[in-house]
């Protein structure tokens, strides 16, 4: 699991108001190279929450990969080096082992073999 | 003791179901049926490795819908199977989900970035993906209100503007000599084959009152969707009159009686078996399993274990009905292409 499926997923279990983020539990994860692609990365920095980005990266030590606060796209445009380490945030950082804690309710969604379940018990759907 | 778990069985099918007719969006939407947990979960979960190897052509209907995708895209299949459209279009960003733990193993594999969820209940942050895919997906959910909140959800999750595209088996198939290797439900049940846990829904009233739109708004309008009319074996002439009677007579406010004293129509609750060769079951231990429960039978003729999966197969502007009811969704496009009901919804 990369960050950038981090930042779009939410705990939907009823009744729980606030499921995002969900908590990175972070046990093993590797790194790996993925092809640079300016487009996609400026097109998809609008949608990302940036809080959350940068809380799942320092989950795994990445204190000062990003900055606290969301750049200003325009610098994401002429900032060549920033723009890598978006990247490298986003889709180069895979989670191997871990898991997903919902920020309400402290449920637990297991990730193995790089793969998050988030399937809900019948109790919570 | 069995014959007392069938009757539970079915009379919790039963409550459950006439629960979602009053309130089709109730939280128990998403409780997963026993039907489907073992005819399509467990099933797939069983012959993932053969279904994967057999399925790998990709359509040409998906693949434009894919490729019209500007590149930075977000794109989320729920319910991808073994993936074969994950990373179609390399510009853009794809993450599928699936309930079949098996399956999303076969994509993980793969290197593509997947989990296991359910596509009646995403696990994503509304508004954020450009566009979503649900290819053969809601056939296998088995009651009309699971099939419109996966709708509801591929809706829920893609920004607005984003585009939804939903492919799903037709009850009108191309080769009609399919529908008579199929096993209609009903039949199935009254012959005591099945296992007590598949309600005898198919001729009661409470399933026809499911097919009727939940909103009527536009319940008459089918103008739109006639355009793809042709004529087919097995979907006569009979059956389309009494899905005209059942409109206009919920339009004009007579309601259960009419209804459920009209001929069901053609049906559309089926079994379609799979058949897992034995030397693709031998290395698969959950098989044995499955024939000592019941789930699989062995066909020494064929050579192979024979798995039933569910299907609701859709007739002829379902889609189109169900989509009805939400009210951000738009259509764009509705077509049949290889025995397939297809439909493009934009999100407003």
């Amino acid at each position: 699991m990369r960050l950038l499926t981090h930042n779009m997923l939410s705990c939907n279990i009823k009744g729980v108001k606030n499921g995002y983020p969900l908590r990175l539990e972070a046990e093993k994860w590797t790194e790996k190279e993925v092809d640079f692609n300016a487009k996609f990365l400026r097109g998809i920095f609008p949608k990302i929450d940036w809080p959350a980005l940068v809380g799942s990266a320092r989950s795994f030590g990445f204190n000062d990969l990003l900055p606290d606060e969301a750049p200003d796209s325009s610098l994401l445009a002429s900032d060549d080096d920033l723009l890598r380490r978006f990247h490298h945030a986003l889709l180069e950082i895979h989670v191997e082992e871990g898991g997903l804690v919902c920020p309400e309710t402290g449920r637990r969604f297991p990730i193995n073999k790089g793969i998050p379940n988030l399937l809900l018990h019948e109790d919570e759907v | 003791m069995v014959a007392s778990t069938t009757m539970t069985d079915a009379s919790k099918y039963q409550e459950s179901d006439s629960a979602n007719i009053d309130t089709p969006c109730s939280a128990n939407v998403c409780a997963t049926p026993d039907i489907e947990k073992k005819y399509v979960h467990h099933v797939y979960n069983a012959i993932a490795p053969h279904f994967s190897a057999t399925r790998f052509a990709r359509w040409p209907k998906v693949a434009s819908f894919l490729n019209s995708l500007s590149p930075g895209a977000v794109i989320l299949d729920a319910g991808c199977g073994n993936g074969k459209y994950l990373g179609f279009n390399p510009n853009c960003f794809y993450i599928g989900c699936d309930i079949s733990p098996s399956l999303i193993d076969i994509c993980a594999k793969k290197d593509h970035e997947v989990l296991v969820a359910d596509a009646v209940n995403l696990p994503y942050k509304t508004n954020f993906g450009d566009a979503a895919i649900s290819i053969a997906v809601l056939h296998h959910l088995s009651t009309e209100s699971r099939r419109r909140k996966a709708i509801e959800e591929l809706i829920r999750v893609v920004r607005k503007g984003g585009t939804v595209l939903i492919t799903v088996w037709a009850v009108e198939q191309e080769d009609s000599s399919l529908l008579s290797k199929w096993t209609p439900l009903s039949e199935k049940y009254n012959e005591g084959w099945v296992s007590g846990s598949i309600p005898q829904v198919r001729n009661s009233a409470a399933l026809m009152l499911k097919q009727i739109p939940e909103a009527n708004e536009d319940c008459c309008s089918t103008t739109g969707i006639s355009k793809h009319r042709y004529a087919h074996p097995g979907y006569g002439e009979e059956g389309r009159r009494e899905d005209n009677v059942i409109a206009a007579s919920f339009c004009n406010g007579i309601q259960e009686d009419a209804i459920s004293s009209s001929k069901a129509v053609t049906n559309q609750e089926y079994f379609v078996p799979w058949h897992l060769p034995y030397h693709r079951a031998e290395v698969n231990g959950t098989s044995t399993t499955a024939i000592a429960n019941g789930l699989a039978k062995k066909d020494d003729k064929k050579g192979a274990v024979v798995y039933n999966r569910y299907y609701h197969v859709f007739a002829e502007g379902e889609l189109q009905r169900l989509v009805t009811g939400i009210e951000n969704a738009a259509t764009v496009e509705q077509f049949y292409d290889k025995s397939n009901w297809c439909i493009i919804l934009q999100k407003r």
